[in-house]
């Protein structure tokens, strides 16, 4: 048990100094306007921004590389004391694996973009989720043996694509804070802010779309993995319980957001407020379900 | 007067004919079909039933109208009748705006998807330099190789690329026409079908399945009506892990169909048995109301007050106190003991161990006593011409299984629909329609290409595929 919480602690000051990294990078790749005796504008980037940000990448694949040995330790753990070994069976194991997902997700997007400004804004999510994991309370932490209702296969498979799911959308509404951020320094005429180490504002809007054209299929193929589920556990693939009837709402949230992506009107700023309100509506359905409302699903 | 209303003529200016005749007729089932298979409605009905559904949430369901009285009072309850918050997933009105919501989805696949259809079986390969000058990604390039020869090897890469090619030549130029990923846009057509299909499964499972509930004696048979088919509970138990929790509870069920003994499964939670398409599911459990397993009793001589015995006695098994003419056998339980004063019954008022009474058989020398004691209140039933008084010190109920029963017979719709849809949103996220065109124009012996290509989703990875293409194709010849 120890091993496993030592190593989940680990991961969060690596995440820590990874959010911290990107953030310099950030601030560090701002643009500064010098202006030469000619009345001429030099522009010019500090030189640190480059190597911080490659440090920055680096402690993240240090931090999920942690994260992995963490969860493969739980695994085993639990293996030992219980005879499953699914490292996401109770909330804290779970925030710990989303913030597995976001961090994987986005090093597969800064390793195909290239775009570092990013880890700022996702890096940062994954980082908040494992620090809320770490808080909860340490009999939340250990690893229990699985109630009656729990103990099935189905475990593996349907809590991990519904978690997955989670961290995609949490990519989407870190990019929807990002371009909102963007887009407000640009309509300010700032152009030696933060947000000029930022890519383009259509740059942002696109990947968070993808993110979340990656996270709807996911959903919906973790809440129909739990309707099956239901039907061999409760004898009935749906009850309406609170947790199926907020992750059907959430599917339904992004389900508009998809739709009206096809819309005029609908693009940029009011996507990414839209990716912002439904990440908020993802929590609510994670955490908020679990210990506000009752139900078969308050698994906590 | 030279124009009497009677006389007024017979065609009229459009502006002069009363409202409802200027309304174009014919033309309102287009326009019904087109605001049912609009993207605005569909969003406003994803949002509706987001709404809707979180009532069903913050107001607990099915609950007794006592529970609704305390937690939100008698006139808040009133309005949660009128509108049926209690029971929000079954009300008409949520029914009705998902109902909508499968037409809106089926009326966009019968208006849009034909269009699809068609365009995946043609394609316009011949397109002028204009039109792919238009495009968002386009691009000129110079060759210095024969256009035949650049053709050819167009097509290679192309096709190397994934690409479905086709080719037409005309006089001074050759057309090339890439195209790939066109199932992604049948992606979209294919979930909307599909959450109909799980839709019409969920009716049908409502409508024509069952959901029940009982309760297993161990040692019972039980005859299910629906399935025309008898079940013996055989045993049950329960298993615990080392420190203590509840690890599975277990009962072993024989399905005797017409006298016949069918087969012995044990089922647990997550392992059902599944007999004439009705499944039975391991669901709960219980302490049995009039019955226990183990009883503890605790024997006080009168007088002395010494403890001369203390013994566990079975369910029926007569038991011999050692050192003292005293047996004992359990013969009786109630878990909420009810007297019934004029048919002398002892009952259980309900299940739950609220008042727990034993009944012990008592032989004592050539005495029989059937006395009742109670759990709770050890001391005050007093037999007179007993030596002994005796304590319920406590007991081990026996437990029933739990056993939910349903029938499903929309279920297979249902997975069908979910298989479909998923694939469908897949296809949708995943694929993206890429369409090229070149025009390698004839210039001597050399070529002049006009390059451009466009695609439905995934813009930036387009134009990066886009920029590798070109750099192999600059490097032809």
């Amino acid at each position: 048990m120890f091993t496993s919480l030592f190593l989940f602690d680990l991961t969060f000051w690596l995440y820590l100094a990874a959010v911290g990294l990107y953030i310099g990078y950030v601030a560090l790749g701002r643009t500064r306007v010098q202006v030469a005796g000619a009345g001429t504008g030099n522009i010019s980037t500090s030189d640190y921004s480059a190597p911080v940000g490659q440090l920055a990448t680096m402690i993240t694949f240090v931090g999920v590389f942690v994260n992995t040995l963490a969860l493969g330790t739980r695994a085993y753990e639990r293996y030992q004391l219980t005879g499953t070994f699914a490292p996401w069976s109770n909330q804290f194991e779970a925030m710990a694996f989303v913030a597995w997902s976001i961090i994987v997700g986005y090093l597969i997007l800064e390793f195909k973009y290239g775009i570092k400004a990013i880890g700022a804004f996702v890096v940062s999510i994954g980082f908040i989720a494992m620090g809320a994991a770490s808080l909860l309370p340490y009999r939340y932490q250990t690893a229990e043996p699985l109630v009656p209702a729990l103990n099935s296969y189905w475990i593996y498979i349907h809590v991990s694509v519904t978690l997955t799911s989670y961290a995609a959308f949490a990519m989407a509404g870190g990019l929807g804070v990002m371009y909102l951020l963007k887009e407000r320094a640009e309509l300010n005429g700032n152009t030696s802010s933060l947000t000029s180490a930022f890519p383009s504002l259509e740059t942002i809007d696109e990947l968070g779309y993808k993110a979340i054209t990656i996270g709807f299929p996911l959903l919906a193929f973790g809440i129909i993995l739990g309707a099956m589920w239901a039907n061999y556990a409760w004898g009935g693939y749906w009850s309406w319980d609170p947790k199926e009837t907020w992750s059907l709402i959430v599917w339904l949230i992004y389900g508009a957001y998809i739709h009206a992506r096809m819309t005029r009107g609908w693009g940029g700023h009011r996507a990414a407020i839209y990716a912002i309100f439904g990440f908020l509506m993802v929590i609510f359905c994670f955490w908020g379900v679990n210990f506000l409302l009752s139900g078969l699903h308050a698994y906590a | 007067m030279a124009n009497s209303i009677a006389e007024e003529p017979l065609s009229k200016k459009s502006s002069e004919l009363p409202g409802w005749s200027r309304f174009n007729w014919a033309g309102l089932p287009g326009k019904v079909v087109d605001t049912l298979s609009s993207l605005r409605l569909a969003i406003s009905l994803f949002i509706a039933l987001a709404i809707l559904s979180t009532i069903g949430t913050i107001i607990q369901q099915g609950e007794t109208p006592e529970f609704y009285i305390k937690e939100y009072g008698e006139p808040m309850y009133g309005w949660f009748q009128t509108f049926g918050f209690t029971d929000v997933y079954a009300q008409t009105w949520f029914r009705a705006v998902l109902g909508l919501l499968i037409v809106n989805s089926l009326t966009c696949f019968y208006k849009r998807f034909p269009g699809i259809w068609r365009s995946m079986r043609q394609s316009n390969i011949a397109v002028p330099p204009t039109f792919i000058e238009g495009l968002k990604q386009h691009v000129e390039v110079p060759l210095k190789s024969d256009s035949g020869k650049v053709a050819e090897e167009m097509i290679d890469i192309l096709g190397g690329r994934g690409y479905r090619v086709s080719a037409s030549r005309a006089k001074d130029n050759i057309s090339v026409f890439a195209t790939k990923g066109i199932m992604g846009r049948v992606g979209a057509h294919v979930a909307h079908v599909s959450a109909a299909i799980i839709v019409l499964g969920g009716l049908i499972g409502s409508v024509a399945g069952f959901r029940d509930f009982g309760i297993g004696l161990p040692g019972e048979t039980y005859y299910i009506p629906q399935g025309d088919f008898s079940l013996k509970v055989e045993k049950f138990w329960m298993d615990y892990y080392e420190n203590g929790a509840i690890k599975s509870y277990n009962s072993t069920l024989t399905v005797v169909d017409k006298g016949q003994e069918k087969f012995t499964k044990t089922i647990s939670v997550n392992d059902p048995l599944v007999y004439n398409d009705i499944w039975l599911y391991q669901s709960s459990y219980g302490d049995h109301w009039d019955k226990v397993d183990k009883a503890r009793v605790m024997i006080t001589e009168k007088g002395s007050e010494n403890v001369v015995g203390d013994v566990m006695l079975d369910w029926g098994e007569p038991l011999r106190v050692p050192d003292i003419d005293l047996g004992l056998r359990v013969t009786g339980f109630a878990a909420d003991f009810a007297f019934d004063s004029e048919t002398k019954q002892v009952s259980s008022k309900t299940s739950e161990h609220k008042n727990p009474a034993v009944q012990i058989t008592i032989t004592e020398v050539d005495k029989t006593f059937n006395p009742w004691f109670f759990v709770d209140f050890p001391g005050i039933i007093d037999i007179p011409d007993s030596s002994y008084a005796f304590e319920i010190v406590g007991y081990l109920p026996s437990k029933y299984t739990g056993l939910q029963m349903g029938h499903n017979p929309g279920i297979t719709i249902v997975w069908t629909g979910c298989l479909l849809i998923v694939v469908g949103m897949s296809l949708s996220s995943f694929v993206f329609h890429r369409r090229l065109w070149v025009n390698i124009q004839k210039d001597g012996d050399n070529s002049k290409l006009y390059i451009g290509g466009n695609t439905h989703k995934g813009q930036i990875d387009f134009s990066r595929e886009f920029a590798t293409l070109t750099d192999r194709i600059r490097h032809i010849g």
